[in-house]
């Protein structure tokens, strides 16, 4: 059988490669959220949780807001994890 | 004022001063700022990440990202995709937003250089694979020697005690079908990563009411052995109460976080 990018029967595996997967930045830097963008889910809440990789400086206080709520967020979802109510965190 | 910002679609693995044209996210114009043997494909933009509360606006953003990914495998061989939204800015006037690219291409040559090795005639496929859970069950009600004395013994009992058998069965089928899925997966798993450089095991979803999603996987693949695995996709696909969704070849976007280890481990 041959794979297809047809934009329609794809359109998914292509939200879930491009907002979630590809490289990241330095490490240190990446504002971890568990955003899963799947169709259905609201990609508001989707595009919140992605990663945006400012490096080399400013921006203090978007990224600081950012990394508190990030970083908040994640705790929550890492607590709903262990209680098995989440099988995945971000990547 | 100048854009500080430069979203970033990709690296390719070429030495290359190029416009793509007006191809990026709306419209911008795209280019590649290069360094030793790798360029970076971007557009100029403010520093800031592109948010929308609007799905369509966003699925377009997507669509995008990835056709000039396309544009950039043609044009310029080995792409390493960034994910959406990957900006990098300059907060110091002094030094322009290209010159912070390049500081990036260089500080991170040798990871980059890496991960081309890594991918280079290579890409990305998509494999989902269903059961048919209803398909299935006859199969099964039939090869099971438990379900079948169920059944034989349902058939001679009042109405009233074999609707209770045919709980029963039902029941015996269902964890059957579990017992199953696991053989399944393990058989689909080894057939498929034998024409695979790298395999990646991702969640699998809801499916619709009739089939049920027993793999996903991410697969980096050889180009000339992507025949094979369409091949052995084709066996599974042709397999009653079984379908496949294979998709690609997509950009290595499972395949180049990887090497990202420390940060992946410290979230682990």
């Amino acid at each position: 059988m041959n794979p297809t990018r047809d934009t329609h029967a794809t359109l998914v595996d292509l939200l879930d490669r491009v907002l979630d997967k590809g490289l990241v930045l330095d490490a240190d830097l990446i504002i971890h959220v568990a955003g899963i963008p799947l169709l259905g889910v609201k990609l508001r809440a989707a595009l919140a949780g992605m990663e945006t990789m400012l490096k080399y400086g400013i921006w203090q206080d978007w990224d600081e807001a950012q990394r508190a709520t990030a970083t908040k967020e994640y705790r929550q979802k890492k607590a709903a994890a262990l209680k098995g109510e989440v099988t995945s965190l971000c990547r | 004022m100048e854009n500080r910002g430069r979203y970033i679609y990709g690296v390719a693995a070429r030495a290359r001063t190029a416009s793509l044209g007006p191809i990026g996210i709306e419209g911008k114009e795209v280019y590649t700022i290069p360094h030793g043997g790798l360029c970076a494909i971007v557009h100029s933009c403010p520093s800031e990440p592109y948010q929308s509360g609007d799905e369509e606006t966003v699925k377009k953003w997507v669509r995008t990202h990835q056709v000039v990914l396309d544009e950039a495998q043609r044009e310029l061989g080995t792409v390493i995709p960034m994910g959406f939204d990957t900006i990098l800015h300059s907060s110091d006037d002094a030094v322009s937003p290209d010159q912070v690219v390049r500081g990036w291409l260089k500080e991170d040559y040798k990871r980059l250089q890496d991960i081309v090795e890594k991918i280079k005639g290579r890409d990305e496929y998509g494999v989902q694979i269903f059961y048919a859970p209803r398909l299935l069950a006859k199969q099964i009600s039939d090869e099971s020697q438990e379900i079948r004395k169920l059944r034989e013994e349902m058939a001679s009992k009042s109405p009233g005690t074999a609707y209770l058998y045919k709980q029963k069965v039902e029941r015996a089928v269902k964890a059957e079908i579990e017992r199953l899925a696991g053989e399944w997966f393990r058989d689909f798993y080894r057939r498929i990563k034998g024409h695979c450089d790298d395999i990646v095991i991702e969640k699998t979803k809801k499916a619709d009411r009739n089939r049920v999603m027993l793999l996903s996987l991410s697969c980096l693949v050889a180009r000339e052995k992507v025949n094979n695995l369409g091949e052995e996709l084709e066996k599974i696909n042709n397999t009653e109460g079984f379908s496949v969704h294979f998709s690609g070849p997509w950009p290595p976007y499972s395949f180049v976080a990887k090497l990202v280890a420390p940060a992946k481990e410290e979230v682990k």
